[in-house]
């Protein structure tokens, strides 16, 4: 018999191969904070910023995806980077600006911008 | 051969003292050896919190976490795991599989170091539109797991065993509540989400739903299945729209998954949720008059007993818990009410989040394991007070909680330490003061706030707290009398003990309280006409002093033209239109505004 068990077992796999589907397997995986308090913090226009790099931009490779709120709320907007074979980055009171240099130096260049990292 | 997998490696100091770039350096040339580097991915993360189980190797898809990995594992990792899809057993780091999920992908461990995640564990991590993030991370598996193979009273005695109360404030164990909820008969039942998160300066609700709305839905899933119900309403307030937007989400995700709706999962367990609005009343966090507003009557409460779990929504017996309860539900299924009941402190379990504000270099969202000092949230986690600052006061529990001062600040933080030093624990707002802000006014303000709020349906609450601040009012303006404190304090006692609900019997604890750690405050408003912190516009004057060289820089930024003064002469401040904003004082170069 198949239990409820089964069934969401089956469901977590499918949901995975979706996810990576997306392209989560991206060398760069890049979150956007986005709860109200960060979009209150203009993390709604950082987020375009990224899309529209994604899509007009060029830029590829790279897994976009929202977040909710970590907590770290003197910070916001919250941009996150997660590379391949590199350390996590998160990136604090990020503006739309802030989010270009990101794209132009450290997703295409790869160069991590020290002085806007929360350590 | 082989899938693809991401191994997260950790590289916190201790994992690196214990080897982890070692590890790191031989799992890659082993990857190219075996030729399926391009299907596995290394990641590095900050540290992952479990250092005494160092070096620590997490493997994704799967979340299978290895702990104190040397260079002779590596081999068997990559032939065993990653090639043949068989994982290391015995490398397995059996701890809960659920919380702190933070640290397996970021360091900032001054700021999360000494969090613990359990209810927040999956906000900021997953994309909370998705229910496939949420899947993936073992979401509605506590769910499935209590259809498949728990009966209602398994449900029951494992949340017993855990220990867990409720979040929103009063600390009522929540396994009983279920207990006497399941136990009253009747042919239809209720569970409820307390949503309406009213406190100022708190957002611990709000940010969970945005976060993980998916939690929620599960844990009110599960409450249903051990009471016996078959329909859930969400009470949420109206002002947090993109919260209601999400929740309603992943309503109709679930629903479209079938972990929704009827047989869910497959099996006879049929469950639905509703949203109700609540239009901004704050009295509507109380249980009762939540439930009258449920049912389209004033949201007022009423005397209890019955409680809900026998007479509730629609005369039904009703399970009405928190958000932040919900969301710890599917941890306490999944990871067990013993390994619960290890976390936290004597008769409080678990963890707490707190939304942390006022004036504090972190403002935020913490969740700490019960037993954690408000030195160790301040300081430690928060960074401690901005600007040279001195403590003042932490105010826990919102507008219904007390004020301690510095001497309190060891005070570990779980329902009996701060009920025993006359503050609550209440639904998790903080709000630091430091020596700028004025007690009498803090109490005012939040007074003024709950005053406002009454519903009006007790005398004691509706004319006691008009009482009490028209009293704090008159000390603040610099008209206060002999003898205000002690009426402060009787009626204060009174409206406690006297009023219905817990909006009355919890509203004067921040006078009471100030009363009790500040109490020199007042009396220099009231006996000398005098505010220490320069709050009080009644009782100070701003004065220009032989310092001034005349610059002008004063005179231009008075928006009332109060001041006066030719160029590279002692200005003067006319005190008769002067309206004390402070503008002169915040511009100064010279030190030549002086507050009196």
């Amino acid at each position: 018999m198949v239990t409820p068990l089964d069934i969401i077992k089956k469901k977590r796999a499918e949901a995975v191969s979706r996810i990576i589907g997306k392209g989560y397997l991206s060398t760069k995986r890049v979150y956007v904070g986005m709860a109200t308090c960060e979009i209150a913090a203009g993390s709604d226009e950082v987020m375009r910023v990224f899309r529209d790099a994604i899509s007009k931009g060029g830029l590829t490779d790279v897994y976009l995806s929202q977040k909710g709120c970590v907590g770290r709320c003197n910070l916001e907007p919250t941009v996150e980077i997660i590379e391949s074979g590199k350390n996590p980055v998160r990136y604090g009171l990020i503006t739309p600006e802030k989010a270009q240099d990101i794209i132009d130096r450290h997703l295409k260049k790869g160069e991590v911008i020290t002085e806007w990292v929360i350590d | 051969m082989g899938k693809e997998y991401v191994v997260t490696l950790c590289e916190g100091p201790s994992c690196i003292h214990k080897g982890s770039r070692r590890l790191r350096q031989l799992l890659e040339k082993k990857l190219e050896k075996h030729g399926i580097a391009g299907k596995v991915r290394t990641f590095l993360s900050g540290c992952l919190g479990m250092c005494a189980k160092g070096p620590i190797m997490v493997i994704n898809p799967g979340y299978v976490i290895y702990g104190g990995v040397t260079v002779d594992d590596v081999d068997e990792i990559v032939e065993q795991h990653l090639i043949k899809d068989n994982p290391v057993a015995r490398l397995t780091v059996k701890e809960s599989h659920l919380y702190n999920r933070f640290f397996r992908v970021f360091g900032d461990a001054k700021f999360f170091g000494k969090q613990m995640r359990i209810a927040l564990r999956n906000c900021g991590i997953i994309d909370p539109e998705s229910i496939e993030d949420y899947l993936s991370l073992r979401g509605y598996e506590a769910l499935a797991k209590v259809l498949t193979d728990m009966t209602p009273e398994d449900v029951i005695e494992e949340l017993k065993k855990s220990g867990l109360r409720g979040r929103g404030g009063a600390g009522f164990p929540t396994g009983l509540k279920w207990q006497f909820t399941r136990a009253a008969e009747s042919d239809e039942k209720y569970v409820i989400c307390n949503a309406d998160e009213g406190d100022p300066g708190a957002f611990m609700d709000r940010s969970a739903i945005e976060g993980d709305p998916h939690t929620v839905i599960e844990g009110m899933a599960i409450g249903a299945y051990a009471i016996g119900a078959n329909k859930g309403y969400m009470y949420i307030r109206a002002e947090y729209p993109l919260a209601i937007e999400r929740i309603q989400k992943a309503i109709d995700d679930a629903k479209k998954h079938g972990i929704l709706g009827d047989n869910i999962l497959g099996s006879d367990f049929s469950f639905d949720v509703e949203i109700k609005l609540g239009a901004g009343a704050f009295v509507c966090g109380e249980e009762t008059a939540l439930i009258h507003s449920i049912e389209g009557y004033r949201g007022m409460p009423r005397p209890r007993p019955p409680y809900p779990s026998v007479k509730g929504l629609f005369d039904k017996p009703t399970l009405i818990n928190n958000v932040e309860t919900w969301a710890n539900i599917p941890v306490v299924i999944i990871d067990g009410g013993d390994w619960f009941s290890k976390v936290g402190v004597g008769k409080s379990n678990g963890t707490k989040v707190f939304a942390v504000a006022g004036r504090i270099v972190n403002t935020g969202l913490v969740e700490v394991p019960m037993g954690t000092t408000l030195r160790e949230i301040i300081y430690d986690i928060c960074g401690g007070i901005p600007g040279n600052k001195k403590f003042k006061a932490v105010q826990t529990g919102g507008p219904s909680g007390g004020c301690l001062p510095e001497d309190f600040l060891d005070t570990s933080i779980d329902y009996e330490s701060l009920a025993e030093v006359g503050s609550i624990m209440g639904s998790g707002g903080m709000i630091v003061i430091d020596e700028d802000s004025c007690m009498v006014q803090m109490a005012e303000f939040f007074l003024e706030f709950t005053q406002s709020e009454s519903c009006g349906k007790c005398t004691p609450c509706r004319e006691g707290t008009k009482r009490m601040l028209e009293i704090l009012t008159r000390i603040s303006k610099g008209k206060g009398q002999d003898g205000d404190i002690e009426k402060l304090e009787r009626l204060g006692h009174m409206i406690q003990k006297a009023s219905l609900c817990g909006l009355g019997q919890s509203a004067p604890n921040p006078v009471l309280s100030t009363l009790k750690n500040f109490r020199d405050e007042y009396k220099e408003h009231i006996y000398n006409s005098k505010c220490r912190a320069g709050q009080c516009k009644a009782m100070l004057s701003y004065l220009i002093t032989d310092n001034c060289i005349g610059c002008g820089a004063c005179l231009r930024a008075c928006p009332v033209d109060a001041i006066t003064g030719n160029k590279k002469e002692k200005h003067l401040i006319n005190q008769d239109i002067c309206i004390k904003c402070g503008k002169c004082y915040e511009v100064c170069k010279f030190d030549a505004v002086a507050k009196s």
